[in-house]
């Protein structure tokens, strides 16, 4: 079993790494990359060259490039002094190829396109007539630049060697701390231990506190990447992460201030303090004990992948719950009027579009009990869930019936269930303790499939009612042209979709001991 | 009494004649005539709901063939008169004076005419169904035939099935019309890149249960080339299955269109689809009702009357059912 589930484990990370490559092959080869900034507040306002620098400067924040800026090299090489002034006044101002006269220029390019790097070279752009003829066009500025494309295969190590990272001691790079270690301290705010960390970007690595799931920890980070265009620049495990909402207050202490009684009224999250590189106002200096005075806030709302969680895992409750009976009672009364029912709906579930039944819904919904429509202008949360929910619900409920009735139909002419009925069994014992338990087997698998698949949000549902879920996330993207995004999504789905078929195996063999992955049965 | 007895005897005899025997004859066993495509649609048509739906379907099909190509629908004939705007189908009528089928369901966004724009849509989704169904049941079933027989493509396929299995099918296919385009038929390349593959994978496991079977291998020692074995050893008992198999996947093609265009990875706006017409009446579903619901009713419509009579023949194909 163990040499088996190895193996499995192995090909997925195999296919999870093909998955990845070809969908960055894809996207990053065959799209045009300048759709990025097509609402780019920055680069409209930008003109000429200086437009085409800001290009090359997002392009290679985006990792499809790397370049050198002449006038940065300069200033390495030179200094900030008057040759530095003279070499960059060549560069911005003079036409033509005065700029190839410099020594520092040839010394530039030489050395560039030794390291394979491509010279390009903007001409400064300028007036040519009226008052101001002769001098530089807004934007204009002339530049010499060295730029080298980005393999896509590197761009894959890249994306692969960030996606986890580890903080440790030497994460801070200031000089002037010297005392750095991870330890268990008291943590003041749970009363219960923490792991906290000195040197470390976030003090607090493992720590307790009131907000579920209780433990949280901030050592390692998930990166999937950074989004381009619809959350610009953002981290997109942020994103997905952070709570949305007003800000919670509650009474708390500063850390510096704990033992005494000075109390505020703060959102504050001292859990997520982090190292403040910059100068400390007096304030802090007197609130904090040390240099972690970087904290973010408490907000009342959940995060995008909460919101979808909890409204697939509800639905996913429900969907179990009824569709499971429903199915066992369509079998039990077969070609009945209870079965006709649970058929006609069954092929309006499998057939009719989904977003067709979901709007009928939702029309339903609003008029006849007068719930919240768009998630946004519910008065109260709670009731804004509700519909997104009962919709999510309603396919699973369709098709778990289907195939639980299909199962038992199956099982109901076997020779165990004739023998059960001749040694006296009732029918109600033969359907609960012997068919339903047999006709489950193939449902067991699908139950990881269908909890991890909440975390991955439902796209129609949540677009109908607006929800601030992952499910729309995807769609965003591609819509936006956002290929930050796309990759992490093809990342996270491709991940969860292989975590739950093997979670799902492994819940069948544990279901039901006849199955085995060991024995070499099948052809 | 004697005469008259040998009389009898005499007619009796005559009543016999003695035939040549003919070894040819003599192979025929009599038995009814049956043949399987008859008995499938006797079966079928025993039903009387088939009927209904059959006539429904032809008229559907007869309406999205014929009226886009004789009323040719121009979503923006009426773009730059704003009175054409959002008409419900009363207010339509009489903006243009007495009853038109036009303008029977009202106008849209772009007082386009409703009533022309679900034809023309329901033509494009059909289309796709169909096209899409053939390239991804002849590839899948070819590719699942083969896979299911032969032992060296099934190591290659399984690789190649677990890898790409792995993706979600709307996470593939959006990334795919993302990259390649929305046109129609790079629309349909994206259907077909990859979705014949769970359509082989199906095929092969059936495949692989009856290729052991007693009666394949006695047809093997016989000497039987494997062509006609997968021809005429296999194939008929798959009947079934790909008409099944066809039930599901038509109207999916019709509802994967609708899906994509809705969330805006579909067909291109100058194809009249009716995920986009959906789409694009989206936000007045609840102000202009009739924009909203005309292509759903179509496309809802569709889809159960190709589902039903899709299970319905499945059924009937079954040789279980033709007693």
């Amino acid at each position: 079993m163990k040499k088996y589930l190895l193996r499995r484990i192995l090909f997925s990370l195999f296919s999870l790494l093909v998955v990845i490559w070809t969908v960055m092959l894809l996207v990053f080869s065959l799209t045009d990359r300048s759709v990025i900034f097509q609402n780019d507040d920055t680069w409209n306002k930008r003109s000429a060259n200086e437009r085409i620098v800001y290009e090359y400067s997002q392009y290679q924040r985006y990792g499809y490039l790397e370049y050198v800026n002449y006038t940065s090299y300069a200033s390495n090489k030179l200094g900030n002094g008057d040759a530095y002034t003279e070499e960059s006044n060549l560069i911005q101002r003079q036409e033509g190829d005065a700029y190839l006269e410099s020594a520092t220029v040839q010394q530039f390019i030489e050395e560039y396109t030794a390291k394979g790097y491509k010279i390009v070279r903007l001409d400064p752009i300028k007036f040519s007539s009226g008052r101001t003829k002769g001098q530089l066009k807004p934007g204009g500025r002339g530049f010499l630049l060295a730029v080298r494309e980005r393999p896509i295969i590197y761009r894959l190590f890249d994306y692969l060697g960030n996606l986890f990272t580890v903080e440790t001691t030497n994460d801070v790079k200031d000089p002037s701390l010297t005392d750095r270690y991870v330890r268990f301290e008291k943590d003041p705010y749970s009363g219960l231990f923490a792991i906290v960390g000195s040197g470390t970007t976030h003090k607090y690595l493992l720590y307790f506190d009131s907000r579920f799931p209780w433990i949280h920890q901030n050592w390692i980070h998930l990166n999937l990447g950074v989004s381009y265009t619809r959350f610009r620049g953002q981290e997109i495990t942020g994103v997905i992460n952070d709570p949305s909402g007003d800000l919670k207050n509650a009474r708390q202490q500063f850390p510096a201030l704990i033992g005494t009684d000075q109390y505020v009224e703060t959102s504050a999250n001292f859990h997520s303090a982090t190292y403040n590189m910059g100068e400390l106002t007096d304030a802090e200096k007197q609130q904090f004990n040390d240099r972690y005075t970087v904290i973010t806030y408490r907000r009342s709302g959940l995060s995008m992948i909460e919101n979808s969680f909890v409204i697939g895992l509800v639905a996913v409750v429900i969907a179990y719950c009824l569709g499971l009976p429903l199915g066992i009672l369509m079998a039990r009364k077969k070609d009945k009027l209870v079965d006709k029912l649970g058929m006609a709906y069954i092929v309006f579930i499998m057939a009719v579009p989904s977003l067709a039944y979901i709007f009928l819904f939702a029309a339903l919904g609003t008029k006849l009990f007068n719930l919240p429509y768009k998630f946004a202008n519910a008065q109260v949360k709670f009731l804004a869930y509700i519909l997104p929910t009962i919709s999510l619900a309603l396919p699973q409920i369709g098709s778990l019936m289907k195939w639980m009735r299909r199962y038992m139909i199956d099982q109901m002419n076997s020779d165990y269930v004739k023998f059960a009925r001749a040694e006296g069994l009732s029918e109600q014992e033969i359907f609960s303790q012997h068919i339903s338990r047999n006709a489950i087997i193939p449902l067991v698998h699908g139950i990881p499939a269908s909890i991890l698949g909440c975390l991955t949000g439902a796209i129609i549902t949540e677009r109908v009612y607006s929800v601030p879920g992952v499910g729309n996330l995807l769609t965003l993207a591609i819509n936006g042209h956002d290929n930050g995004i796309i990759v992490a999504c093809t990342v996270f789905y491709t991940t969860l979709s292989i975590i739950s078929q093997i979670a799902g195996d492994l819940l069948m063999v544990k279901y039901d001991p006849r199955i085995s992955f060991e024995t070499k049965g099948g052809r | 009494m004697a005469a008259n007895k040998k009389q009898t005897v005499v007619n009796e005899d005559s009543l016999f004649t003695f035939i040549d025997h003919n070894t040819i004859e003599s192979e025929k066993i009599i038995a009814p005539r049956y043949s399987y495509w008859k008995s499938v649609f006797r079966v079928f048509f025993r039903k009387k709901t088939n009927w209904g739906l059959l006539i429904l379907f032809t008229v559907l099909l007869l309406c999205s063939f014929i009226i886009p190509v004789f009323c040719k629908y121009d979503p923006n004939e009426n773009v730059t008169n704003a009175l054409m705007f959002h008409l419900s189908p009363s207010q339509a009528m009489a903006q243009t004076g007495g009853f038109s089928f036009k303008w029977c369901l009202g106008t849209g966004a772009l007082g386009n005419s409703i009533f022309y724009g679900i034809w023309a849509s329901a033509r494009t989704s059909l289309l796709l169904a169909v096209i899409c169904a053939a390239i991804n049941m002849t590839v899948g079933i070819i590719m699942g035939a083969v896979w299911g027989y032969s032992k060296q493509f099934d190591h290659v396929m399984l690789v190649i099935y677990n890898i790409i299995a792995n993706v979600p099918y709307i996470l593939m296919i959006s990334v795919l019309v993302y990259i390649i385009g929305s046109g129609f038929w790079s629309f349909v390349f994206s259907l077909t890149v990859t979705g014949w593959l769970s359509i082989a994978y199906f095929f092969r496991t059936q495949v692989m249960i009856i290729r052991d079977r007693e009666y394949s291998l006695a047809s093997r020692c016989l000497g039987t080339p494997i062509t006609r074995i997968v021809s005429k050893n296999i194939l008929p008992f798959m009947t079934s299955v790909i008409v099944t198999i066809l039930a599901t996947e038509l109207p999916s093609y019709i509802s994967m269109e609708v899906f994509l265009s809705f969330i805006g990875v579909g067909l291109s706006a100058s194809v009249p689809s009716l995920g986009r017409m959906i789409q694009e009446a989206q936000t007045a579903f609840i102000t202009y009702p009739w924009e909203f619901w005309s292509p759903v009713a179509i496309a809802s419509l569709v889809t159960i009357i190709l589902y039903v009579l899709g299970q319905n023949l499945a059924d009937a194909s079954d040789p279980r059912t033709h007693m």
